[in-house]
């Protein structure tokens, strides 16, 4: 049983239209990898030119934030990551 | 000891005095409340109309925007013969209407780092009815400083999301984010968004201000319109924060 990765509805563009997507890892970054190799579009929607992750994503796990060591954040089989952005219009 | 509702005011608040968790007690917290509303625009207006309906003492609102065409399809204060008018004018108008109760004061100052906490001061919530992230968060750090709670609200398209923030008790806006991040320009969105999430900050506020209820405090709702569905989102506080993390683990002043 793999993590599901939710994707965010502005980058579904990058992953064929899907919702979520299974993904392999211990932790978020190897998840992360894991769904850029399958979708290499995600890779620029997510980090920046310096290989970092971009200011305005934001990660999730079960539905709680990740912050501020969103990629070393372990994960088991069943989890679930919501990649999500930040808004910023009023 | 004089009443401090009027017979008036009983009257015109009736309907939500009869809700138990406020009753004429409520009432008068919220009479005795001030809050800051930061922008007249999406956000700004159905917080600020739903806000002086409920019977929000002194409200200072601030915008230094003019009433555009484009704005009139969800800044509901203003009206097609706004165009070109200072919004806070056309907001006083349409408040005062609304409201003779209500104590207004506006401004077109521009909020910023270098004056967020002057303009807090003196206020109990601070809206984030704004365009930007580089103002909320320095209208975050006010917040901080002053105590005011937060109410924070954001909108693109027909996604929407708040989160409140209790200085000293729940996370606070930077501990989501890590910093600046490109700004909305002209971004996507339809009235209802805003309303939905102005009302929601709207609610926050006077459940804060009555002291009843559950806050937003340490979880962010996110209103995904299209699909009518709503994610809650558990939110930390980050002890190293710069913004509110203890002060010898935070990266800058």
């Amino acid at each position: 049983m793999s993590v599901t990765v939710n994707i965010h509805k502005t980058h579904r563009q990058f992953t064929a239209g899907l919702e979520a997507v299974p993904a392999d890892g211990e932790t978020v970054g190897d998840c992360l990898s894991n769904l850029i190799e399958r979708y290499p579009q995600m890779k620029t929607a997510l980090w920046d030119a310096k290989g970092r992750l971009k200011n305005q994503i934001e990660i999730y796990v079960n539905m709680e934030s990740a912050y501020p060591d969103e990629l070393g954040k372990r994960v088991n089989p069943g989890d679930q990551i919501h990649i999500t952005v930040m808004l910023a219009g009023g | 000891m004089k009443p401090i509702l009027t017979g008036g005011e009983m009257e015109r608040y009736d309907r939500q005095i009869l809700i138990p968790e406020i009753g004429v007690a409520g009432q008068e917290k919220l009479k005795r409340a001030r809050v800051l509303i930061c922008g007249a625009g999406g956000l700004g207006s159905p917080a600020a109309l739903c806000l002086a309906a409920a019977g929000i003492g002194s409200i200072t609102l601030i915008d230094h925007d003019q009433v555009a065409l484009s704005n009139l399809n969800r800044q509901i204060l203003h009206g097609d013969a706004d165009i070109g008018r200072w919004k806070v004018d056309s907001a006083r108008e349409t408040l005062g209407r609304l409201n003779p109760h209500l104590n207004l004061k506006t401004s077109t100052a521009r909020i910023g780092a270098e004056n967020a906490l002057a303009w807090a001061a003196g206020h109990d919530v601070l809206i984030d009815a704004l365009d930007n992230m580089a103002t909320r968060y320095a209208l975050n750090r006010a917040a901080l400083e002053t105590g005011a709670a937060f109410i924070h609200g954001a909108v693109h398209g027909f996604e929407g999301r708040a989160l409140t923030v209790i200085p000293g008790r729940s996370a606070c806006l930077r501990c989501l984010h890590r910093g600046e991040a490109p700004e909305a320009g002209r971004f996507p969105v339809i009235g209802v968004t805003p309303a939905v999430i102005g009302a929601i900050q709207a609610a926050e506020a006077i459940k804060y201000l009555t002291g009843i209820g559950e806050l937003l405090a340490g979880r962010m709702v996110v209103y995904d319109g299209l699909r009518a569905r709503w994610s809650e989102f558990k939110v930390n506080k980050n002890p190293e924060c710069d913004h509110c993390g203890r002060p010898s683990e935070r990266n800058t002043p």
